[in-house]
This record gives structure tokens, C-alpha cells and sequence, in this order.
């Protein structure tokens, strides 16, 4: 378990990537995290906090440097390629993206049904992330019907249901009450403690603050700090 | 690919065929009537084709001989045309046999005939047939060259008057057809770009959780064969009871006119206007993928 941890599963080196009108987005970033930890990515908008969640997606490639995601190597990866990368992340956004005509159920399902999962193991996992969410009551429901928080925490779910070693969230509580968020941050909180690797991308400087875990600051395209157990800072 | 992504892909189609009911209407009927009209003119070409080969194999060289020729004479110069490559039957002609003939096509006009004084200016002649109709030209000028020919002729006009009236239609069916097969394969990319527009956000999340390119562009792809099989379909049906019922009316005036039998002609119009329709509404929603479908 110790080596295990100690394993690679994001490393970037060099990181380079500008946008085709020009805009530097990151500059010369080199980044290690380890299997099983917490990060927060902290940084005003426009800094490159959201490139750098885009290039661990591959939704964009970096022009220069390596960026190992995953055991994937990612800047030359084939595009046939991808799914599978996807396929071991789990992904989750400030404005939640479930499926207006689906409930709960269906909407975590769905996560399973695009990679051919059997019918009987869907059943199954999607009960279980329902109960790790606390929504196992309302798998009826459709999102109209729900709260914010809870639809992120439909979010999470279909995010986990495929067992990722890596979660990746894109400010999940920006849309949230601070009471919510907490409620969210303490679901990605037992998360972590099951062994998955969470990387998440946020503004609100009390839940950085309080949870005590690494911070990686971007500010015009470069990393200004990597603290082990850091604060928001003066960002 | 399992049978529950299968059934998923199915129940997607159905899906979009009720979210644009209208749009997948328009299609069907678009392919319908395009693949009718194609079929038609199919079915008039591949007659016409029928009509002018019937002709053809029944053109026949008729080599007038010259006056004053002896019966040895006659008899060598048949012998030698029967001796020519290709050559299927010669038939002897006398004046007299040929009189008597022009006499009862002539029917109720054989009055004109006094006006002769009783003299026959007919020639006799050999009728040919040929074994190839291609090689009509070349023998009847190999013949035209035999001492004691006055001249040998053959109905070129008619057949060549057959295949260029042939050819203009399938020109112009072509053409039609081509238009035709256009509007339907834009028709069918604008129906599943419509289901795309319609399904973005699904497609944004598909890819986020890690499915295939392939997984994503089945159904959009099945959508369209869809269409296009049922306007197939249709089409084929139409077809079916057009030609049935013209070949009824035609053989009701003209018992002998050389029209393809039914069957099994219409099975392969059949089989070939559901294909077409299949390969149209495919290659209608390729085009809608690659330029709508960012997977």
C-alpha cells in the first residue's frame, strides 16, 4: 500500500500551452501528484486553472512538454485512445451536466451504459454510489426536482460509479451555498479516504482554508505555490 | 457490441423519430418519391434496353440481286453469303414471291398495283439473318461488294432510332436522378443534424464518462439507414402496383409488346430501390457526423 501510494498519477513536465489566437494559457508548468491524494488548484479566473483541468481531460493538448495522466501518456495519445482515458477519470463541473429527461437513476446509469457495463453490474453499482451520496431515496426523481446540492451530488455519483482512481472537479460548489458545500466537500472527503485521487479546481477560499490539504496556486499561466498542507493565500 | 447497447441504440432512434416526427416524415416521403421516380425510370430504360435488343436480333439484311442473273448464278451467290462468317439463315426470294408479298401488305390498297400494267419491276432477293446483331453493318457491306448484288440493305434507322432514344432517357434519367438522390441525402444529413442539435448535451456527457467515438455515432447512423430502408420500402411497394398495373393496360391494347415479364423483374427493382434507400439514408447522416457531430 505504501509504494502504491507513493505511484505517480498525474506528472506533468514542461508543461506548455498556448491557444491558437495566441493567449498563453500555461507556461513551463512540472506538477507530481501521487496516488490517494488530495488537491486543491487555486487561482483568479483567467490564471490557467481551467486549462490545466482541460489537459488532464485531454480535451486540449499541450504544446510542448510531457503530461502523464493515469498511467496514459496524454500529449501523444491516439484519439481512439481517449474514451479510455475518460473512462478511468471521473468528472465533475460547477453546473452539474446531468440529463434534464432522466432521473437520478438513469442519469448514473447512463455513466455505465456508454461503456457497455451489463445490465445486472449496473444495478448494482448504481445503488451502491447512490448510497454513498445519500440519495438512494430519491432515484426517482428527476434533476428539476431536486436542490443544487443535490444534483451535484447526483454529479459525484455518476462521476464515482465507474470506480475512477482520479476524480477531477471543476469548481463543484461554486454554485453552492456554503452549508451545501460542505455537505459536498465531506462526500469527496470520504472519497479520498477510500484511496481515490482528487484533484479539484476552486475559489472558495474557507472550504481551501479549512481542509488543510496540498495547494497548487496558478497565476498567469505559471505555478506560484505548491504547499503541502496550504491556504488559499492572498490569490 | 452487446445486446443491451444494441437495444439502447434502438430505443435512441425511436426516441428522435418521435422528437422530430415531422422532420422524419419529410425524409421518409423525400426518399419515397425520389426512389419511385428513380425506379421508374429504371423500369422504362431496362424496357426500352428490352424493346431494342428484341428488334435488333430480328434485323435482317435483304440483298437485292441484279437483273438478268441465271438460276447457276443466283445459287452460287447464295451459296458464297451462306458462307460468310456469322451468317444464320438465307432465304431465297423470287420476283414473283416477292410480288405476291407486296401485294398483301398492301391489303385494300391493291389497286395501286394496276398502274404496273402487270410488269414486275420487284427483283429477286436473299433475306439474312445474322447470328450477332453488331455484325449486321459489316456483312451487309462484305455482301454489297459480291458481283450480281444490286444492293443490300438493312433497317439500320429503326434500331439505331431505338438506342439513341435509349440513350436520351437514360441521360436525362440520370440526371433526374442524381438531382433527386441530392435532396434526399440533404434532407436525411438535416433530419440528424436536427437530432444531434437536439441531443448536444447527452454527447457532451457521453464523452466526458468514456464512450467511443463509435458508441456515439451508432445511433445518428442507424437514424438515417432508418429513414431511408422505410422510404425504401415504400417506394418498392408503389413500384410494384404502378408497373403491374401499366403492363396490365399495355398488354390490354398491344397483346404482344415486348415489356419485361413481372416476375422476377420486380423483385430486383424491388431489392434494388431498398438498397439505394438504405445507402442514402447512410451516407445522408455520415455527411450530418462529420460536419455536425464533433465526437
Amino acid at each position: 500500500m505504501a509504494n502504491e501510494q507513493k505511484a505517480s498519477i498525474i506528472k506533468m513536465n514542461r508543461v506548455c500551452k498556448t491557444y491558437e489566437n495566441g493567449t498563453i494559457a500555461l507556461e513551463n508548468i512540472n506538477v507530481d501528484i501521487k496516488r490517494g491524494e488530495f488537491v486543491f488548484i487555486v487561482g483568479s479566473s483567467g490564471s490557467g486553472k481551467s486549462t490545466f483541468i482541460r489537459l488532464l481531460l485531454r480535451e486540449v493538448i499541450p504544446n510542448a512538454g510531457t503530461l502523464l495522466v493515469n498511467g496514459y501518456n496524454v500529449e501523444k495519445m491516439q484519439r481512439g485512445q481517449i474514451p479510455y482515458l475518460r473512462r478511468s477519470l471521473g468528472v465533475i463541473f460547477q453546473d452539474y451536466r446531468l440529463l434534464p429527461n432522466k432521473t437520478v437513476y438513469e442519469n448514473v446509469a447512463f455513466a455505465m451504459r456508454v461503456i457497455e457495463a451489463p445490465r445486472r453490474i449496473i444495478l448494482r453499482s448504481v445503488n451502491s454510489v447512490l448510497e454513498v451520496v445519500g440519495l438512494r431515496e430519491k432515484y426517482k426523481c428527476f434533476p428539476h426536482q431536486l436542490s443544487g446540492g443535490e444534483q451535484q451530488r447526483v454529479a459525484i455519483a455518476r462521476a464515482i460509479v465507474n470506480n475512477p482512481s482520479l476524480v477531477i472537479a471543476d469548481e463543484p460548489t461554486g454554485n453552492l451555498d456554503p452549508e451545501t458545500s460542505w455537505g459536498i466537500m465531506d462526500i469527496f472527503q470520504r472519497i479520498n479516504k477510500s484511496g481515490t485521487t482528487i484533484v479539484m479546481a476552486t475559489h472558495d477560499k474557507n472550504i481551501v482554508d479549512t481542509m488543510q490539504k496540498r495547494v497548487i496556486a496558478i497565476d498567469k499561466g505559471h505555478i506560484v505555490r505548491d504547499d503541502c498542507y496550504g491556504g488559499y493565500g492572498y490569490l | 457490441m452487446n445486446y443491451q447497447t444494441v437495444e439502447y441504440f434502438i430505443r435512441e432512434v425511436m426516441l428522435s423519430f418521435k422528437r422530430n416526427n415531422w422532420m422524419a416524415l419529410a425524409s421518409v416521403l423525400t426518399v419515397t418519391i425520389s426512389l419511385f421516380i428513380l425506379g421508374m425510370f429504371f423500369i422504362i430504360i431496362l424496357n426500352l434496353n428490352q424493346m431494342a435488343s428484341n428488334l435488333e436480333s430480328q434485323v435482317q439484311i435483304s440483298v437485292y440481286l441484279k437483273n438478268g442473273l441465271s438460276q447457276k448464278e443466283t445459287q452460287a451467290l447464295g451459296k458464297k453469303i451462306a458462307a460468310l462468317n456469322g451468317i444464320e439463315t438465307v432465304k431465297y426470294v423470287s420476283k414473283a414471291q416477292a410480288m405476291e408479298r407486296f401485294q398483301k401488305q398492301l391489303g385494300d390498297q391493291k389497286y395501286l398495283l394496276t398502274a404496273l400494267d402487270n410488269t414486275n419491276p420487284l427483283p429477286d432477293s436473299f433475306e439474312i439473318t445474322v447470328e450477332n446483331p453488331n455484325t449486321v453493318k459489316d456483312i451487309a457491306e462484305k455482301i454489297q461488294s459480291f458481283s450480281g448484288v444490286d444492293t443490300a440493305v438493312f433497317a439500320q434507322d429503326v434500331v439505331e432510332h431505338l438506342f439513341d432514344i435509349a440513350r436520351m432517357i437514360r441521360i436525362i434519367g440520370f440526371s433526374i436522378m442524381a438531382v433527386l438522390a441530392g435532396a434526399t441525402i440533404f434532407i436525411i444529413s438535416n433530419t440528424i443534424r436536427l437530432t444531434v442539435f437536439a441531443r448536444r448535451r447527452e454527447i457532451a456527457i457521453m464523452k466526458y464518462v468514456g464512450a467511443t467515438d463509435w458508441f456515439i455515432r451508432w445511433p445518428f447512423l442507424l437514424e438515417g439507414v432508418l429513414l431511408g430502408f422505410i422510404g425504401g420500402i415504400i417506394a418498392a411497394f408503389l413500384l410494384n402496383i404502378t408497373y403491374t398495373a401499366l403492363t396490365e393496360k399495355i398488354y390490354h391494347t398491344i397483346a404482344f409488346f415486348p415489356l419485361i415479364a413481372l416476375y422476377p423483374f420486380l423483385h430486383y427493382v424491388a431489392l434494388s430501390t431498398i438498397l439505394s434507400g438504405i445507402a442514402i439514408g447512410a451516407l445522408g447522416s455520415t455527411i450530418s457526423i462529420k460536419r455536425f457531430l464533433k465526437v
